[in-house]
């Protein structure tokens, strides 16, 4: 079953990770839907998967689980070739968006079954059922059916049976999408805290930028079936490699200019930007702006522009403005701390920021 | 009602008891006169007799039932009966169930072509289907000359269980596709992913799996192909040539060929009863399954 492919397979045996991706393909016909994946994953890491939907997460998940045959490259887990292997002998433990539990068993049942798929002793496995039961702060619900618990217990449910059989690496297929706001942010703490206590090297497959950024060690943004970047949350949040990553994580201005010698130019503001010529995005964060009002002062060496206010939203925790500037319209908030004055549309301001916070791409 | 509505009000309006009732008043009307009176009619006609030359006798007894019930002809006609049918039920939902698998998983147009394909022959009498299987299945049929020009001597095909079986198993089938297919609405592919990524093996899939989620349609489709198919008269009627005894066929022979009245109500009787302990199981698999 192990195929050797000597040119792609050189230099996976150095420095290769607990889950190895190599040239990772899945075509459609003529549709790539996951084009040329490479990635390392280290033991006990929680990895995201992020990105739009039709991205190629979903897929690139269903691969490694076997669910779906790879058109071409291999997969590896702890230096053994998986490329080939029925999803039945992969030993991988994937929990279901929809959570799949058997309807036609109860919350034990469902447990046990990959345990008893495995032969494991029968007393062994009511006492591994029980603990992963425990786990997911279950007991007394064993006896249950599926269609009988909400949808919280259902997804813990899902964890359960999936962590019980010791998988070499846990798969989540968007586990908290099915979820409401407040479920899903105690869910994604408790999935976080289950898969430090095991150790277990785990997969998490997301559109949701917030819940890559929290929970996980690093962050694999995908679009169109290519990896966009691969980093811990903070390189992609603060150092976002495209266009595609600054945009998608977290919330950002674009400003349409033009770049020669090094230096960009967009809505009349100068910055840095070595290495670029002809059309640039320029791009900044809105909480990155700092908002005042009346002309400019003396900026230092912080880039600024002026404008006048077009919207202003309180929420309460935050400000909100939309100023009018250089003909776009620029978001800015910035947290409240009681007594600031409210600047209402048509008052004029001036926003400044860092040029560190300034992001420069090739206009697409 | 509340007593404290108004009376008039309470009289004039119909509450949503009565409009259901209403509703319900014409069915159970066409019931009442096309099912339940000729049911009774038989109940009465069991409890009568005939004499030796054949003669009914209107009168009130238990003789015929008696009769039936003491002979051992009859009493193996009830037990043959069953056992064909069972049999017969058992051989369709193996033939069926992977069609209807097939069925639903399959898509678009692909999907209803193959749809059209299982309904058409419910669309052709029984009888003229049971004439497709006399071409087929004759002596001189297409099956025993296919055998015979590759010399093997063809086995008895028709006239005998054989002929019956084959017949009633394919014209039961797209009854039993249908109830399937009606009870595969649980069998989602993410239950089996899920049991294959859990280490289970195809096999075990099925069997664990796909088998349990789709036990609903199957009770469904057995109930349905076991009473149609101990009440099925003109295919075993064509295709066992008389040699083979079943409660339908032998209720028709009394009732039109000896004329004995009171025996054909009898056995009519019987096959109701037969039915209602079917469909009784059926409540007790259903409840057991969900």
């Amino acid at each position: 079953m192990i195929r050797t492919a000597p040119d792609e397979m050189a230099g996976l045996k150095q420095g290769e990770g607990f889950l190895s991706l190599r040239g990772l393909t899945r075509r459609y016909g003529p549709f790539v839907a996951v084009d040329d994946f490479n990635l390392d994953v280290a033991k006990g890491e929680l990895v995201a998967f992020l990105g739009p939907s039709g991205c190629g997460k979903t897929t690139s998940l269903r691969m490694i689980a076997g669910l779906v045959p790879s058109s071409s490259g291999h997969i590896v887990v702890n230096g053994r070739e998986i490329t080939e292997v029925p999803p039945y002998r992969r030993d991988m433990g994937l929990v279901f968006q929809s959570y799949a539990l058997f309807p036609h068993m109860d919350v034990a049942r469902n447990v046990a079954f990959g345990l008893e798929m495995r032969k494991v002793a029968k007393a062994d496995a009511a006492a591994r059922v029980r603990e992963a039961i425990a786990m997911v702060r279950l007991t007394g619900k064993e006896h249950h059916r599926p269609s009988e618990l909400s949808g919280g217990q259902q997804q813990r449910v899902a964890l359960a049976r999936a962590l019980v059989v010791r998988p070499s690496i846990l798969l989540l297929d968007e586990p908290l999408s099915n979820l409401d706001a407040k479920l899903r942010d105690e869910m994604r703490n408790e999935i976080r805290d289950i898969q430090k206590r095991l150790g277990i090297t785990a997969i998490f497959v997301t559109h949701d930028q917030m819940e890559a950024l929290t929970i996980c060690d690093k962050v694999v943004v995908m679009n169109h079936g290519r990896l966009e970047q691969v980093g811990t949350p903070l390189e992609i949040y603060e150092h976002p490699k495209t266009a595609f990553v600054a945009g998608f994580v977290g919330r950002i201005n674009r400003l349409a200019g033009t770049a020669s010698g090094g230096i960009a130019e967009a809505a009349g503001v100068k910055v840095a930007a070595p290495g670029f010529t002809g059309p640039v995005e320029v791009m900044v964060r809105p909480h990155r702006i700092v908002l005042s009002a009346g002309a400019a002062p003396a900026g230092g060496d912080l880039h600024q522009l002026s404008g006048t206010v077009a919207r202003a939203t309180f929420a309460g925790d935050i400000l909100e403005y939309e100023v009018e500037a250089g003909g776009v319209l620029m978001k800015t908030e910035a947290a409240t701390r009681g007594g600031e004055t409210v600047h209402a549309p048509g008052t004029p301001v001036t926003l400044s920021w860092r040029p560190q916070d300034t992001f420069v791409y090739t206009a697409s | 009602m509340s007593a404290i509505a108004l009376p008039a009000r309470s009289a004039r309006r119909i509450g949503p008891t009565g409009v259901v009732m209403l509703l319900l008043l014409p069915i159970a009307l066409v019931n009442a006169v096309g099912f339940l009176w000729p049911v009774v009619n038989l109940l009465r006609m069991s409890f009568k007799e005939t004499q030796a030359t054949g003669a009914l006798i209107d009168t009130v007894s238990t003789a015929t039932w008696a009769t039936v019930l003491s002979d051992s002809f009859t009493l193996d006609l009830i037990a043959n009966s069953v056992g064909v049918s069972l049999f017969i039920t058992l051989l369709t939902l193996v033939a069926s169930y992977p069609i209807a698998l097939y069925l639903h998983r399959s898509t678009g147009l692909w999907r209803t072509i193959l749809l059209v394909l299982v309904i058409a022959p419910l669309l052709t009498s029984a009888v003229v289907r049971t004439y497709g299987w006399i071409a087929i299945l004759s002596s001189q049929g297409l099956i025993a000359n296919a055998l015979l020009f590759l010399g093997i001597t063809p086995p008895r095909l028709m006239f005998n269980l054989t002929g019956v079986v084959i017949g009633l198993t394919e014209i039961l089938m797209p009854y039993m596709i249908l109830a399937l297919l009606s009870g595969f609405g649980r069998l989602d592919p993410r239950f089996e992913e899920a049991a294959l990524t859990l280490g289970a093996t195809p096999w075990k899939t099925f069997w664990r799996v796909v088998v349990p989620l789709t036990a609903p349609g199957m009770a469904l489709g057995c109930l349905l192909c076991f009473v149609l198919a101990i009440s099925s008269f003109v295919t075993p009627k064509l295709l066992s040539g008389g040699r083979v005894f079943l409660l339908a066929t032998e209720i028709y022979d009394q009732a039109i060929v000896t004329l004995n009245w009171p025996v054909a109500a009898t056995l009519s009787m019987i096959v109701l009863v037969l039915f209602g302990a079917a469909l009784a199981l059926y409540t007790r698999a259903l409840r057991r399954i969900a």
